[in-house]
């Protein structure tokens, strides 16, 4: 059996591109056209004309039934609509692994995060300058207990983000 | 027979990747319309406009399990039924005979209805 190049693979998927292809079906239409292909060759047709049998088989028309198909078929049912989320409903047909689907899961958390960094550090720069302004310190004064919340606050949310953290990807999926 | 937009054809497919998959085991897309095209000498092509979106489908319901293999540089997708799958597709099969005997009785012509 002859196999494709990556480079004949990558023509193939470049027209499966082209034509607007749904992401959950990319890497699966992508073998089932290079099996077609290997087919052509196997039975003595050259790479280009196997091409040419195979984009037209596979010309837009054929890859737009494909979607619209999928898109009546395996859309979320009325149950799943009922709990989904807005980023849900946005990525249900789109490639979730490319990386905005999880910015916009973790944007609330990173928001508040900030926000509670942002609040802490001026607390502890006011109750900073105070202290220095007034030459002496004591923890029980109120800007004592106002730097003592910037530290916790500061800490509290360092301390999320580090635990909370997705894991990061560092494959870059087809 | 014109494959994919055959109205006979639309409504057995679950039925007919059921039965492939309960008797093979473990199949990919490809090969599943090969099989098809082979058993039926080419009297049934399956599209792939038409039968991906049936997989998809019948994972979503929780009849297919799928595992992903790099073959020769890129990635394919088997299939293989879940016990849930295989409960359905001893069923489906089973209701698509009774059809099938149906659709024979009254398709034979009638007889014994002489004009009395």
């Amino acid at each position: 059996m002859k196999k494709l190049t990556s480079h004949q693979l990558g023509l193939l998927q470049d027209h499966l591109i082209r034509h607007n292809t749904n992401d959950a079906l990319l890497a699966e239409l992508l073998d089932h056209l290079a099996c077609e292909a290997e087919e052509y060759l196997w039975k003595g047709y050259n790479f280009d004309l196997a091409l040419e049998k195979i984009t037209q088989e596979a010309n837009s028309k054929a890859v737009k039934y494909l979607r619209e198909t999928y898109r009546q078929d395996v859309a979320m049912s009325e149950e799943q609509l009922q709990t989904a989320t807005l980023d849900d409903i946005v990525f249900e047909f789109r490639n979730k692994a490319y990386g905005a689907y999880d910015l916009r899961q973790s944007y609330p958390m990173a928001l508040r995060n900030a926000l509670i960094l942002g609040i802490s550090l001026f607390m502890m720069l006011m109750a900073f300058l105070s202290g220095m302004n007034q030459g002496e310190w004591s923890f029980i004064s109120s800007w004592g207990i106002m730097w003592m919340v910037g530290v916790c606050g500061m800490a509290y949310s360092i301390g999320t983000w580090v635990f909370n953290r997705p894991p990061h990807r560092l494959t870059v999926p087809i | 027979m014109e494959a994919s937009n055959n109205e006979f054809l639309r409504g057995t497919l679950k039925t007919i990747v059921l039965k492939l998959l309960a008797e093979r085991g473990r199949m990919y897309g490809y090969e599943i319309t090969q099989s098809v095209k082979d058993r039926t000498n080419g009297e049934i092509m399956l599209t792939f406009g038409a039968l991906y979106p049936v997989l998809h489908k019948l994972e979503q319901e929780g009849f297919l399990l799928t595992e992903s293999v790099e073959v020769d540089g890129r990635l394919r997708k088997y299939y293989s039924l879940t016990p849930s799958g295989s409960a359905s597709a001893v069923q489906k099969v089973s209701e698509f005979e009774r059809f099938v005997e149906a659709m024979q009785s009254l398709l034979q012509p009638q007889q014994g209805l002489s004009v009395g």
